[in-house]
C-alpha cells in the first residue's frame, strides 16, 4: 500500500499515494455528554476506497462517532484528519463528506429531482450542469422514472435509492452510511446490500458505515471495527473478525458461539490442552498459543464447526455427550441445543443436505458432539 | 341476529348521529339563522318603525311580491367612505398579520427548539395573558400609552425624550393593541407545526452544504407553510372586523369596518345598510377563510400519512 517515496501529485490518476492508507485518520477521539463517555479515545485509520463498518450494539458509541465525522457533534478531544487536513473545526456544511441518514431524511416538500439537486444547488453550479449530474445520479440508482415524485409516494427501497443518489451527487470524499438497511424488510435488505456495494464501488468512494447488524457489516464491508462501550474491541476483515475474535465480546457479538470457560493444563509448543469442569473430556488444540499453564481462558467454538453423531467419536479429547433439548429449524440447516450432564448447553449446526434428514436426531436423543483440533479459538480477554 | 333486525338497526339513528347532530343544530340556530336574517335585512328598506326596516314579502292586490332592495349595496359603492373603510381595514389587518408573523415566528421557533421540559412553561407564558379579560387588557394599554402614561413617564425619566410622545389615539396604538392581542393566535399554530419538524432534515441540509440560514429558508420555512397560513388566517380574519381595539386605542379617523358597522347600527339606526356592510365584509373574508380550511385539511392529511 504505502510507497517509500511520495508519488507525484497528479490529479485524476489512481496511483496510490502515501495518504491512501491513512486517507481518514481518527486519532484519540473522545466524546463526553454530561460526564458520560460515549466515545472513549478511539483511534482508527481508514483507507481510500474501502468500505469500513462500525459495528456494535445500541449505545456503543458508533453513531456518535459517525456524527462526529459528519460534523453534527463536536469531539471533546482528538483529531479527525481527512486527506491530511484536520476537519474537527470545520462546520458540517463545509465538509467534503456526505451522509445517507437512517430512515433517509429526504426533504418531504421537494421531489426526487430536487432532493438530489439540493447539494448541487448550494454550490451554485450552473443549471445545465446540475441537470446532467442529477440525471446521471438518477440513472445510477435506476430511478429516472420517479424524478417528479415526492418522497412519500415512494416505497422504502426507492426512498433509499434517492437518499443514496443525494448523498453521492456532490462526489464526496467519504460517504457516511447510518444504518443503511435499518428501514427495509429482510428480503429487500439482502438484495440492496449487494446493490449498494456495487454502486459504491462503481463510484469509487470511500465509505464509512454504522450498523448493529453483523450480517450487514460482513456482507458489505471490507473491514469491520467492533465497538463496545465507546471503545474499539477489534478491527479486521469480516472473516478475521469471525474466525479469529480477540476477545469474548467480539466472539459472542458476531454470530453465535459456544463459550466454554476452562484452564490450560498442558502448554506445549505445538499443542495445548484445556480442562473445563463443564466438559468431562478435555479440549485439545493442535497448535501452540501465547498462554501459560494454569491460565484461566475462554474457548470459543462456532456451532457450524461441531459434528453431531449417535456413535461416540474416536479420540480422547474434543467431544461431549448430551441430550438434545431444542431444535431450531432454519430450513437450510438446523441448530441443535444439546445439554451436557454438567449443565452446559452447546449449540451445533447440522446441514439439512437431504430433504428428510432432520429425522436423524430428535428431542431427548442422546448424542455426541465433537470438533476438530483447530476449530476453536482460545480467548484470554 | 337475523336480517330483519339488522335492517331495522340501519334505519334507527345510531350513536354516530347523537355526536354529529348537536353541533349542526347549534350551527344552524346560531350561525345560519342569524346570517339569513342579516342577509334578509340587507335587502330591505330603512324606515322609522319597529323593527326599523321593511319586510321583503309584500301582499298588494292579492299578489305576493318579494321586493329586493339593492339600494343598500349600491350605496356602499357610491359612497367612497365604505370602500376606503374596507381597504383601510384590510390594510390594518394585513400589516398587523405581518407584524405578528415577524414577532411570532422567532418566538415559536425558539419555543419549539427549547428543551422539552421548559417548552410547556414557555407556551403557558404565551397563553397566560388571555386568562385576563380582553377588554381589561386593552384598557391597560391606554394607561401605558397615554401622554402621562407609564411609557412616556419612563422615557422622560430616562431622559430619552423631553416631550411626551403622542401614541394613544393614533394608528400606531391600534397596531400595538392588535399585535399584542393576537400574537398568541400566531404563535400557537406555528409552534404546533415547528415542534414536529424532524431535526435530521436540517442536519441533512447542513450535510449537503447548506449554511444555517439556507437550511432555514429552504427547509424550515417551506415545511412550516401550513403553520404560517393557519396563524396568519387566525390573526387576519378577526382583525378585519375588529371593533374594540380601534375604538379604544385608535384615532377618531382610524377607519375600520367594525366601527362603521357600529355607527350605522347604533348611531344612524340604519339596519339595512349596516347589514349590507356586514355581508360585504363576510364575502371579503370568505377567500382567506377557504384558503385557511384548504391548508388545514392539507395539514391534517400530512399528519395522517
Amino acid at each position: 500500500m504505502t510507497t517509500p517515496h511520495p508519488a507525484p501529485a497528479a490529479a485524476g490518476t489512481k496511483q496510490p499515494t502515501p495518504s491512501d492508507a491513512t486517507f481518514l485518520t481518527i486519532s484519540a477521539i473522545r466524546k463526553e455528554f454530561d460526564g458520560f463517555v460515549a466515545v472513549d479515545d478511539v483511534d482508527l485509520t481508514i483507507r481510500r476506497g474501502e468500505i469500513f463498518a462500525l459495528l456494535g450494539g445500541s449505545g456503543c458509541g458508533k453513531s456518535t462517532l459517525l456524527r462526529m465525522l459528519a460534523g453534527f457533534e463536536k469531539p471533546t478531544a482528538g483529531k479527525i484528519l481527512l486527506d491530511g487536513v484536520d476537519i474537527v473545526s470545520i462546520p458540517p456544511f463545509k465538509r467534503q463528506l456526505n451522509m445517507m441518514f437512517q430512515s433517509y431524511a429526504l426533504f418531504p416538500h421537494l421531489n426526487v429531482f430536487e432532493n438530489i439537486a439540493f447539494g448541487l444547488r448550494r454550490e451554485g453550479r450552473p443549471k445545465a450542469e446540475i441537470d446532467s449530474r442529477v440525471a446521471e445520479m438518477l440513472a445510477l440508482v435506476q430511478m429516472q422514472k420517479f424524478a417528479k415524485r415526492k418522497p412519500h409516494q415512494l416505497s422504502g427501497g426507492q426512498q433509499q435509492r434517492v437518499a443514496l443518489a443525494r448523498s453521492l451527487a456532490k462526489g464526496p470524499k467519504i460517504l457516511l452510511l447510518d444504518e443503511p438497511m435499518g428501514a427495509l424488510d429482510k428480503k429487500l435488505r439482502s438484495q440492496m446490500q449487494l446493490e449498494l456495494v456495487n454502486i459504491i464501488e462503481r463510484m469509487d468512494v470511500t465509505c464509512v458505515m454504522v450498523t448493529h447488524d453483523q450480517e450487514e457489516a460482513m456482507t458489505m464491508a471490507n473491514r469491520i471495527a467492533v465497538m463496545e462501550a465507546g471503545r474499539i474491541r477489534q478491527i479486521g476483515p469480516p472473516d478475521e473478525i469471525y474466525e479469529q475474535p480477540n476477545c469474548r465480546f467480539t466472539a459472542s457479538f458476531i454470530g453465535s458461539v459456544n463459550m466454554i470457560e476452562g484452564r490450560i493444563t498442558e502448554d506445549e509448543k505445538d499443542f495445548v490442552v484445556i480442562q473445563s469442569p463443564q466438559l468431562p473430556h478435555g479440549i485439545y488444540l493442535g497448535h501452540g498459543i501465547s498462554g501459560f499453564e494454569g491460565q484461566e481462558v475462554g474457548f470459543a467454538l462456532r456451532p457450524e464447526k461441531m459434528e453431531i453423531s449417535k456413535a461416540e467419536p474416536e479420540g480422547q479429547y474434543n467431544k461431549a455427550q448430551g441430550i438434545v433439548e431444542d431444535i431450531a429449524y432454519f430450513g437450510s440447516h438446523s441448530v441443535y441445543h444439546v445439554r451436557l450432564p454438567s449443565g452446559l448447553k452447546l449449540m451445533a449446526n447440522h446441514l439439512n443436505a437431504r430433504r428428510w434428514a432432520s429425522e436423524a436426531f430428535t428431542w431427548n436423543d442422546t448424542v455426541w458432539l465433537s470438533w476438530g483440533e483447530n476449530s476453536g479459538v482460545v480467548l484470554t480477554s | 341476529m337475523n336480517a330483519w333486525t339488522q335492517r331495522l338497526q340501519k334505519l334507527l339513528p345510531g350513536g354516530r348521529w347523537l355526536v354529529i347532530v348537536p353541533p349542526y343544530v347549534w350551527m344552524l340556530l346560531f350561525f345560519a339563522a342569524p346570517f339569513a336574517i342579516v342577509l334578509k335585512i340587507s335587502f330591505a328598506k330603512s324606515q322609522i318603525a319597529i323593527p326599523p326596516y321593511t319586510d321583503l314579502l309584500q301582499i298588494t292586490d292579492n299578489l305576493l311580491q318579494i321586493v329586493l332592495n339593492l339600494d343598500n349595496y349600491l350605496y356602499l359603492v357610491r359612497d367612497s367612505l365604505y370602500f376606503k373603510t374596507y381597504v383601510s381595514s384590510l390594510k390594518i389587518a394585513a400589516i398587523s398579520t405581518l407584524l405578528c408573523l415577524l414577532l411570532g415566528y422567532p418566538m415559536a421557533y425558539a419555543i419549539a427548539r427549547a428543551d422539552a421540559s421548559v417548552r410547556n412553561v414557555l407556551i403557558m407564558l404565551v397563553v397566560l395573558p388571555s386568562w385576563t379579560s380582553f377588554l381589561i387588557r386593552v384598557y391597560a394599554w391606554i394607561g401605558i400609552l397615554k401622554n402621562n402614561g407609564l411609557l412616556n413617564n419612563f422615557l422622560m425619566w430616562l431622559g430619552v425624550i423631553d416631550q411626551p410622545l403622542h401614541i394613544l389615539h393614533t394608528d400606531v396604538a391600534v397596531y400595538i393593541g392588535i399585535v399584542y392581542t393576537y400574537l398568541p393566535f400566531m404563535v400557537l399554530p406555528l409552534y404546533a407545526n415547528l415542534v414536529k419538524h424532524d431535526q435530521r432534515l436540517i442536519e441533512a441540509a447542513f450535510d449537503l452544504g447548506a449554511k444555517p440560514w439556507q437550511a432555514f429558508l429552504k427547509i424550515t420555512v417551506p415545511l412550516s407553510k401550513a403553520g404560517i397560513i393557519a396563524g396568519s388566517m387566525l390573526v387576519m380574519i378577526p382583525v378585519v372586523g375588529e371593533f374594540v381595539i380601534p375604538e379604544l386605542l385608535g384615532a377618531p379617523d382610524t377607519l375600520m369596518i367594525g366601527r362603521v358597522l357600529w355607527q350605522e347600527f347604533f348611531s344612524n339606526r340604519d339596519w339595512p345598510v349596516a347589514s349590507a356592510v356586514a355581508i360585504v365584509m363576510l364575502i371579503l373574508l370568505i377567500v382567506p377563510i377557504t384558503m385557511f380550511h384548504h391548508y388545514q385539511a392539507k395539514e391534517m392529511e400530512g399528519r395522517l400519512t
